[in-house]
């Protein structure tokens, strides 16, 4: 084994180079308008359709070690927020280009490092000015009729990019909100309850009854208790003013330091302006996942035995369902768990769906050779046959017989098996009236045990009276027209007494679209999550990012104050000469930094067709810049325009009627989290000046190769 | 018929390190970790160029643990490093960059292998001599009750590795954290000798740094949400604990080459779990509370012990083996055969805990000297390397406990006993024996050799094309642009020393590195309590750079020593 080395740190950075042209791939994923992109693989002839960044990277060939580092920062941001991908991905570009630029005007490469990642630290603190609390004034119930946000306008509007690109969407939306059953999904006297009846629940007596046998539930009211104690006096309309002084006293401190910056207060004040303003221009995603918080938090409430607050949203205990070539307005949120099982078990669903079932749930496989996970059997073990040929085929006979033994025993209606299931079985069991359904979610597979108090085993070996639960419904999905029937397979929902289990079912005519459809319901899930559970949301629609440009711009001009700057993550080697040396570089490296920024919003107009080129969004922001300077207070300028958008100034040609256009917002930690991640990838690949390829032996590299390489 | 082929003659090579490529090697090895070395080191990539893992790293345990070498003599250097990191943990960089300088210096010289030893050997003992003496002008005794040394020395070790990507605030907050960990792994009854318990760095990768925490106690991981669901325990004091090593998964016994025929009718599997039962019905009836087994316990055999309200936790991993056994006072069971009482434990409580996505058991123990570091970072890249960070500092400061004493960091040490060794050689000559047959041109040169190597390591800090000075009176090490003008107004132009214990404003003399300069004895630093005062200093670990000195120049005297390089060829 011979081990080569190349230098990358010569005059131009190659790895920076890299994540900037990987970055440059992901640029029309900014902003609420995206393009799809087609990925089509030369060589076998494959095509995918991709509109999100994950997505994207997913289908690049990423072996090189850069784009092993940008793809592993995208899926650790994916996997913890779910959101701010895109904004990753193409900030780790403009800033890798910065940092090219300060490296080719010859800032030391320590310099670079302490002064970008200063700046952006000082930029997070000072955006925190446009953070805006939620407050949970709407009492859910009463306001289930309106959701005035969605319903009218589902496209993102913001101060900066007002004109949304294809407005198509909101005549398409407002169609879908009259057709699809999820808005109507209530329990309110009265009211129309569509896909949600045949399930609902009989009486708050039975359900209080059982929650105080599970500790789980009893947990969940108790932390529900909590919850509903804090934020008592904010739910009523009535007592808003007196809960202001209340949140002023919060310990985090923002809001006194809102007001401080600011004339009027802003505060997003329900549920329906925090969803509409965190759709992102994706208001049918939303508008889903608002069906599905209503809906967990009615269920929560009747379990209870009265209503809940929409004070939070768990994520947990949500699924998604996706049935390509369906009609895109079928698309709906049911209560329970929705899953895809065979066309041929139908006769017996229709059976079995006006009454509750006994249910054994499976942990992995309902196959005979189906061993736990951890068990290595003895592969060398013969058995000494007495005269039976076909013992194979016998033993499958056998164990199957032994299965429906059991099943009878316990006069055990319904199997959820969470891998998957033996052919032979399933139809042995349709014969004798039991329902089979394989790869149910371990999620759904505990709630269920929950609720009807069974309990998972891995046999059916194992089944006990004690391991059957009870009362579990199953019904279809949804009648099916004739016409579309032709499909061979078909949803059902499971639903026991005092589950919360929500299922968004997604449907849509073109199955390449399917994937996109549920990334975008879980991005705005998420999004909604971490809104609630933050208790504050940001300004959106670039408001963020064009305070951080503004406020780098005034760094520029500030001196540097070294007590200031110890303390404010600057270079953490105060001795060395760099320290004294950075009043020089700063300015410079500060305005490469703001460039990343003013190359982000001037992509977002673009993308978003409110600029036509590069040029007029430049000219846009820089006007911007200007008058937010003059005004002497860059975040009051912002929250002024904010205000604004709802007396129309900046939109008089879209809309007439003003008060109905949303807010924009987003969320708090994921997106500062995003900055943070795109700058850390960036400044790990700049301060990588070689790379070690190891096992590389010489015959692999040909002269021309070998130029750049030294030889260990 | 087998056929013999004849046995190639092995291949002998004199002088190795007189080749050109030799040497080349050597110097590619050298520019690799010089680069690394310091907070503002470069970081290096490493992968096998196939779409393998990417490692990108300045730490000395990840690169030479990737490096692949070929040659003997660059074996021989990494295998001792990477010897003095798995002892010591810390000082990896300054060993091997100490030991490839002195070999090029030396070399340089010209002079024979065996004189140069020899004088090596001298020096070497003078250095260490002097960094022991009380009077040692480079080293700061540690009070053990003020934190403030020890945040100090963390702090420096975290500074140290830039690929941990950590903000100022978050440097602080992880510092504390693993001086909090420390703490709570020294035993509170302390008698004649305090056995050192553990810190256990649990990994929660994708979160914020912040959300970083320690918790006394073992944190296991939960792999089944099922089991969030613990039954309600007994309320009455400690739990009964039973720790397997042995697979309770109903594994068949390997049977080796052979194959075993069994009579139709009988399965081993279920003959398997009867044993498996039958160990449990002997839990039960032995009341215990808690079944924890490193590897998987079977399915029936866990719902039977959950019917008898028996909790199970399995899949608990080799590394948690011997924490647990520690803590809870349990034999770990190898077999499933009968189990003595003696074999079991205790434990005071248990509860379940959930950070970010993960759930947790969190096991309290009755007396502990173990905690968990929950520790958190933003991707998997900057928390392998915190992580390691975080084990060397955790191991540094066992070592200090051991040495009550840190050395000053950012070059100064070097810088100091360098000038410390010039000063002895050329004004107390009589401090080296003489009788041993070199001549005192020889020693000069050598001393310059050596001195220059120690001085070449303060140099290696500068990455951005700065230089190093050194001043007069206490022989700090001093970094400044480069470029600079000779006769400069230096009190201006430079700020802080490299450890942070003197200002450019005490009216000291200054002069470059590569310069000559007269010898002088170097001045101790300054009384204790004025050290206490002083805020942010760079410290290093006592113990390891002391033995990293050492290897380093004992293995540069084995190379230097190697004549021949015999080669089997079959």
């Amino acid at each position: 084994m011979v081990m080569a080395c190349r230098v990358i740190n010569k005059r131009r950075h190659v790895g920076l180079q890299q994540l900037s042209s990987f970055a440059e791939t992901g640029r029309t994923f900014l902003g609420p308008v995206k393009s799809s992109k087609f990925i089509i693989d030369e060589e076998r002839h494959d095509s995918v359709l991709v509109s999100s960044t994950m997505r994207l990277l997913e289908n690049l060939d990423l072996s090189s070690a850069v784009g092993q580092l940008l793809s592993e920062a995208v899926q650790a941001q994916n996997n913890a927020y779910g959101t701010g991908t895109s904004t990753l991905l193409f900030l780790a570009g403009a800033w890798s280009r910065a940092a090219e630029q300060c490296l080719h005007l010859g800032v030391p490469v320590s310099s670079v490092v302490s002064v970008m990642s200063e700046g952006l630290n000082s930029c997070i603190e000072a955006v925190s000015s446009l953070q805006i609390p939620v407050l949970n004034a709407s009492d859910h119930a009463d306001d289930a009729q309106t959701f005035p946000g969605l319903h009218s306008h589902s496209v993102t509007f913001c101060p900066f990019l007002p004109i949304p690109a294809d407005t198509g969407l909101v005549q398409k939306e407002n169609d879908l909100g009259d057709a699809s059953p999820s808005v109507t999904i209530s329990s309110l006297p009265g009211r129309p309850v569509k896909s949600a009846d045949l399930l609902r629940t009989q009486s708050k007596e039975e359900a209080d009854e059982n929650t105080s046998h599970t500790p789980q539930t009893l947990s969940n009211s108790l932390r529900a208790d909590t919850r509903c104690r804090k934020s008592v006096l904010i739910h009523s309309r009535h007592f808003n003013r007196v809960g202001e002084n209340q949140w002023t006293s919060k310990p985090d401190g923002f809001l006194e330091h809102q007001r401080v910056a600011t004339p009027r207060t802003h505060k997003c004040k329900d549920v329906a302006e925090l969803e509409a303003g965190l759709s992102h221009g994706d208001g049918s995603s939303m508008k889903l996942v608002d069906a599905a918080a209503q809906l967990q938090c009615l269920k929560a409430g009747v379990q209870r035995g009265r209503r809940a607050a929409p004070g939070t949203f768990d994520i947990s205990g949500v699924f998604t369902c996706c049935l390509p070539g369906l009609p895109e307005t079928w698309s709906c949120v049911c209560a329970g768990y929705v899953t895809v099982v065979s066309v041929s078990s139908a006769a017996l669903i229709e059976e079995l769906q006006s009454q509750p079932l006994r249910v054994t749930l499976i942990e992995g496989d309902l196959t005979e050779n189906y061993r736990h996970l951890g068990f290595n059997g003895a592969a060398k073990v013969r058995t000494e046959l007495e005269g039976v040929a076909a013992h194979q085929a016998r033993s499958e006979v056998l164990w199957t017989d032994q299965v429906l033994q059991v099943l009878d025993k316990f006069n055990v209606k319904l199997v959820l098996v969470r891998g998957s299931v033996s052919e032979p079985l399933i139809e042995k069991c349709i014969r004798s009236k039991r329902l089979v359904i394989g790869s149910v979610n371990g999620g759904a597979m505990q709630a269920l045990a929950e609720a009807s108090r069974a309990v998972r085993v891995a046999y059916i070996t194992q089944v006990t009276e004690d391991c059957v639960g009870s009362g579990v419904r199953v019904a279809f999905w949804r009648r099916v027209p004739a016409g579309v029937d032709r499909v061979s397979s078909m949803a059902v929902v499971l639903q026991t007494e005092g589950m919360d289990l929500v299922t968004a079912v997604l449907t849509g005519p073109v199955s390449a679209q399917m994937q996109t459809k549920e990334d975008r319901f879980w991005t705005c899930a998420r999004r909604l999550h971490c809104a609630l559970k933050e208790q504050k949301v940001f300004l959106g629609g670039g408001a963020v990012e064009f305070l951080c440009l503004s406020h780098l711009q005034s760094l520029v001009g500030q001196p540097v104050n070294k007590g200031n700057q110890a303390s404010s993550g600057g270079l953490p080697y105060t001795s060395s000469w760099l320290a004294s040396s950075l009043a020089l570089h700063r300015p410079t490296v500060l305005k490469c930094l703001a460039r990343g920024w003013h190359q982000y919003l001037s992509t977002l107009l673009c993308n978003t067709a409110h600029s036509s080129s590069e040029f007029e969004a430049s000219a846009f922001i820089q006007h911007h810049l200007q008058s937010a300077t003059d005004s002497g207070s860059p975040a009051s300028y912002i929250l002024n325009e904010y205000s604004k958008l709802n007396s129309g100034i900046f939109n008089s040609g879209i809309s007439n009627k003003v008060e109905q256009i949303p807010r924009v917002y987003d969320v708090v930690t994921p997106k500062t989290e995003a900055w943070r991640r795109a700058l850390d990838l960036v400044l790990l690949v700049l301060q990588t000046d070689s790379e070690i390829i190891t096992g590389l032996g010489h015959t692999q590299l040909t002269s021309q190769q070998a130029e750049g390489f030294l030889l260990l | 018929m087998s056929r013999l082929e004849a046995k190639k003659p092995s291949l002998c090579k004199s002088e190795p390190l007189t080749s050109e490529r030799v040497r080349a090697t050597l110097s590619v090895l050298k520019g690799i970790v010089a680069s690394c070395y310091g907070p503002s080191g470069r970081l290096k990539q490493l992968h096998n160029g196939l779409g393998g893992c990417v490692y990108t790293t300045s730490h000395s345990s990840a690169l030479l643990a990737n490096l692949s070498v070929t040659h003997p003599i660059l074996k021989i250097l990494t295998t001792s490093v990477q010897n003095h990191v798995s002892c010591f943990s810390d000082c990896g960089l300054f060993t091997a960059i100490l030991c490839c300088n002195l070999i090029e210096n030396v070399q340089k010289t010209g002079l024979m292998p065996t004189t140069v030893i020899k004088l090596n050997k001298h020096l070497l003992s003078l250095c260490t001599s002097y960094l022991k003496t009380e009077a040692c002008g480079c080293r700061i005794p540690v009070d053990f009750s003020s934190t403030q040394i020890l945040l100090c020395l963390v702090r420096s070790i975290l500074t140290s590795k830039p690929a941990c990507m950590l903000t100022r605030k978050e440097i602080d907050h992880i510092s504390t954290l693993i001086l909090r960990a420390f703490l709570l792994t020294i035993p509170e009854n302390a008698e004649d000798h305090i056995i050192v318990g553990k810190s256990i760095i649990v990994p929660l990768k994708d979160q914020r740094v912040i959300d970083s925490t320690v918790l006394p106690g073992i944190l296991i991981e939960m792999f089944e949400v099922q089991l969030m669901k613990i039954l309600p325990l007994k309320k009455s004091g400690s739990l009964k604990v039973a720790l397997f090593r042995a697979s309770l998964s109903g594994d068949l016994s390997d049977t080796g080459e052979g194959t075993v025929v069994i009579s139709y009718g009988v399965s081993l599997e279920n003959a398997v779990l009867d044993q498996l039962l039958n160990l449990g019905r002997q839990l039960v009836s032995d009341h215990i509370d808690l079944v924890m087994c490193q590897k998987v316990i079977h399915p029936s055999l866990k719902q039977f012990l959950s019917m008898h309200h028996v909790i199970a936790i399995d899949r608990v991993g080799v590394a948690l083996m011997e924490p647990l056994s520690k803590v809870t006072g349990t034999q770990p069971i190898g077999s499933l055969g009968s189990i003595s009482p003696s074999s079991y434990g205790s434990l005071k409580d248990l509860c379940t805990a959930k950070f970010g996505f993960k759930h947790f058991f969190h096991l309290i123990p009755n007396e502990t000297t173990m905690c968990s570091l929950l520790l958190c970072n933003r991707n998997d890249t900057a928390w392998d390397e915190l992580k390691l960070t975080c084990q060397t500092a955790l191991h540094v400061l066992q070592l200090t406990i051991k040495e009550p004493c840190v050395l000053l960091g950012g070059g100064c040490t070097e810088t100091h006993l360098a000038a410390y060794i010039r000063h002895k050689t050329f004004n107390e000559p009589e401090s080296i024996p003489q009788d041993d047959g070199y001549t005192q041109t020889e020693l000069q040169l050598i001393t310059e050799a050596f001195c220059s190597a120690l001085e070449s390591i303060a140099a290696s800090l500068e990455h951005d094309g700065g230089e190093i000075l050194t001043d007069m009176k206490y022989g700090h090490s001093w970094s400044v642009q480069a470029d600079s003008p000779s006769v400069a107004n230096w009190p201006d132009l430079l700020s802080r020393c490299g450890c942070g214990l003197y200002n450019s404003q005490e009216e000291l003399d200054w002069s470059f590195l590569r310069s000559t300069r007269q010898p002088f004895p170097p001045q101790a630093c300054l009384p204790c309590g004025a050290v206490g005062s002083a805020n942010n200093l760079t410290l290093d670990c006592f113990t390891a750079k002391l033995s990293g000195l050492q290897g380093a120049v004992e293995t540069a005297n084995l190379i230097l020593d190697i004549s021949y390089v015999i080669e089997d060829k079959n």
